[in-house]
């Protein structure tokens, strides 16, 4: 016996056995075509020399519930445990996918099948009269409940302190300290201020969050933490944060890696893994890009920056003309009134000889050069210098090299699926020409809500969900930092 | 409260101090139940889990009989000493019950009761954290030094400021009977962050 999941070429085959077994009340063909075919369908079927038995779910992104469509098993095929199996499949399958329950209809006079589904756990809930047609027999409305990991996540790699608690797919808190005005004076992230802002934050954070999850400690199944890349000192305090949650009520402790983090944003705010994908990831910290075809078994670094990050350039840049930290929000004010062509500054790793070894790596150190070049030549010469072009068009060709690598990695790998993280985010500019582009391209962009795009615990906490889901063993207690932690490692043992 | 086998009440305390090695205590009441050390002193992250889940374990208890953390609050190289007081305030809050906080230098202190003492521990960066006591009362607070400015403290003995789990514990079950406020766990920071605002620098020459 062996349980696949069904294409389109196995029509045929179902439609005999959907005859057979259901006369008059059978599906059409083409209803049962949609329902193979369906994005948020999974046909499974069991197969003993060719196809004897098929079973359906259905299971909307974003409502957290499954329905049983059908199983049916050919006449010669019944009464040995294909049902069954069939059924544990569609359960496990709804499970993956982080239902929190599953339902379904069955006649009132099918005796063997509810005692199948009693079996498993089905609880009848409401009958519904006269629900099959012509023959007039009831249905009986059963539910099981599935439990999905509820997962507290510690974030603190950089300047938030993060602390975010999901429940399978569903975002449930997400508490989040920043000390960015402390950095402010400075002109950006210094790490000791960082680290002990992480301190003085983490107490109150974990109560903000349970409390906005209307949860306690002991409600909670598996923690997990950030432990790398980023600022060794930061993320050393919310891993011995994590690790006493984890010691406390005896609970499984994750590992995971901050960057992969940003991708399993994308998870609570469609409710659903959605792959394959490229992901733009820009922040002050980091500027990466990433082909991620199994969230926890295949991420790879197509190219990242050689020098600065994004974020990091726009603070540069602010400062240059005399604008406070961090540099994003104030350049993109400034922008606003400004000509983004008025100034052709340089794009970063874009000349074809860049395409052999940095066709997807970025470069923005040269681009901040120029910037201050040309804003010194105007004030040694006592020339006009318009600060709102400068920033538009600085902005412009960040924006414009950032975009055409990401849009570039998506035909180059045919993955017609692009996601934006990280804090650079908030750029209008930067939103507003992925949403063009993307559309011109034919890409899928997707672009969480700013709160799951900068730095918190929710996305640590669903990439861990992610790992509890599909039974990884947990960390060890002994993990460590590790700041230069690779995006291939997405969970640390 | 715990209870103990004998129907009476226990106070069972968690003592973490992460201001040289990592180590950990449990205390049942003032006697000291167990003591893990971890030497390592740039570990503490990796080694922080271990020593108090081993703590618990050789108590025989579990972090849910605990009814109070104790940590050390330094002075010592923050980065570790972090770590400490992130897992201690961080495991209170889990099971709802208080987290105090102890000057390690003072801890020490405890330890030598008579005389004048100055209590040294190292800060790195070629400086040094004293205290100095004079018949167990403290007469120079914890303060940044180096050891050319050691010569002032002529007419004290000089001590090592080594601190661990089991003088935070000590500390925190004298002083809790003596009656002292201990409710402040932060960490004792004797220096600013070392940096200094950048003013930016000219690219063309």
């Amino acid at each position: 016996m062996e349980i696949k999941k069904l294409s389109q070429h196995d029509l045929v085959a179902v439609m005999e056995i959907e005859a057979d077994l259901f006369g008059a009340e059978a599906w059409l063909e083409t209803s049962m075509k949609s329902e193979i075919n369906g994005d948020f369908t999974h046909y499974f079927g069991v197969f003993q020399e060719g196809l004897v038995g098929y079973a359906g779910l259905s299971s909307v992104p974003n409502t957290f519930v499954s329905d049983i469509q059908t199983i049916a098993i050919a006449k010669s095929h019944q009464a040995q445990g294909l049902g069954r199996a069939l059924a544990e499949s569609l359960v496990a399958k709804a499970r993956a996918l982080g239902s929190e329950a599953v339902f379904l209809e069955v006649r009132a006079d099918n005796e063997p099948a509810i005692a199948l589904y009693e079996k498993l756990g089905f609880t009848q809930i409401d009958i519904r009269k006269k629900y099959y047609q012509p023959s007039g027999v009831d249905a009986l409305v059963m539910r099981l409940e599935v439990h999905q990991p509820i997962v507290l996540g510690v974030e603190s790699s950089c300047d938030e302190t993060g602390i975010g608690i999901v429940k399978g797919n569903r975002l449930l808190a997400n508490a989040l300290h920043s000390s960015m005005d402390e950095h402010a004076k400075f002109g950006g992230v210094v790490p000791e201020v960082a680290a002990r802002a992480h301190l003085e934050a983490m107490q109150p954070t974990i109560e903000r969050a349970l409390k906005e999850a209307q949860l306690s400690m002991t409600d909670i199944d598996a923690i997990a933490v950030a432990n790398g890349p980023g600022l060794a000192g930061a993320l050393m305090v919310g891993i011995g944060a994590a690790k006493a949650l984890a010691i406390a009520n005896d609970k499984p402790i994750y590992a995971v890696n901050h960057l992969v983090g940003h991708v399993g944003a994308d998870v609570l705010e469609s409710g659903s893994v959605t792959l394959p994908t490229i992901a733009l990831l820009v922040s002050g910290g980091h500027t990466s890009l990433l082909l991620v075809r199994d969230l926890l078994d295949d991420v790879e670094l197509l190219g990242e920056t050689i020098d600065d990050a994004a974020g990091e350039a726009f603070d540069k840049v602010a400062r240059v003309l005399g604008l406070p930290y961090p540099g994003g929000p104030e350049i993109d004010k400034l922008a606003e009134t400004g000509d983004p062509k008025a100034i052709r500054f340089p794009r970063g790793l874009s000349l074809p000889k860049d395409m052999v070894k940095h066709r997807f790596d970025f470069s923005f150190s040269g681009l901040k050069t120029a910037v201050a070049r040309h804003v010194e030549k105007a004030e040694d010469q006592q020339l006009p210098l318009s600060k709102p072009d400068v920033a538009a068009s600085f902005r412009e060709a960040a924006v414009d090299v950032l975009l055409t690598k990401a849009i570039n990695a998506c035909e180059r790998y045919e993955v017609k699926r692009l996601l934006l993280g990280g804090g650079v985010v908030a750029n209008a500019r930067l939103r507003q020409q992925a949403k063009l582009r993307c559309e011109v391209a034919g890409i899928d962009l997707r672009i969480p809500r700013f709160s799951l795009c900068t730095d918190n615990g929710a996305m640590i906490a669903s990439l861990g969900a992610q790992l509890v889901m599909a039974g990884r063993e947990p960390s060890s207690l002994g993990f460590g930092a590790e700041s230069t932690l690779e995006v291939t490692k997405v969970q640390s043992h | 409260m715990a209870m103990g086998k004998d129907g009476k009440e226990r106070n069972l305390i968690l003592a973490i101090d992460t201001s040289a090695g990592t180590t950990a205590a449990v205390f049942d009441g003032e006697t000291m139940a167990s003591f893990i050390s971890y030497e390592d002193r740039f570990g503490h992250a990796e080694n922080i889990g271990f020593a108090i889940k081993r703590a618990l374990d050789e108590a025989g208890i579990r972090a849910a009989d605990l009814t109070m953390v104790a940590v050390g609050r330094g002075p010592a190289p923050y980065t570790g000493l972090r770590v400490g007081i992130a897992a201690g305030v961080s495991l209170a809050v889990a099971l709802g019950i208080p987290a105090v906080g102890v000057i390690t230098l003072i801890a020490v202190a405890r330890k030598h009761p008579q005389g004048k003492v100055l209590v040294v521990a190292d800060a790195k960066r070629k400086e040094i954290f004293v205290a100095g006591f004079d018949a167990g009362q403290q007469v120079i607070p914890p303060s940044v030094s180096t050891s050319e400015q050691l010569v002032d403290f002529a007419d004290f003995q000089q001590v090592d400021g080594t601190c661990d789990a089991s003088l935070i514990g000590h500390y925190t079950t004298w002083a809790l009977a003596a009656g002292m406020d201990l409710s402040d766990t932060s960490a004792l920071y004797l220096r600013s962050p070392d940096v200094s605002p950048s003013k930016g620098k000219r690219v063309s020459g």
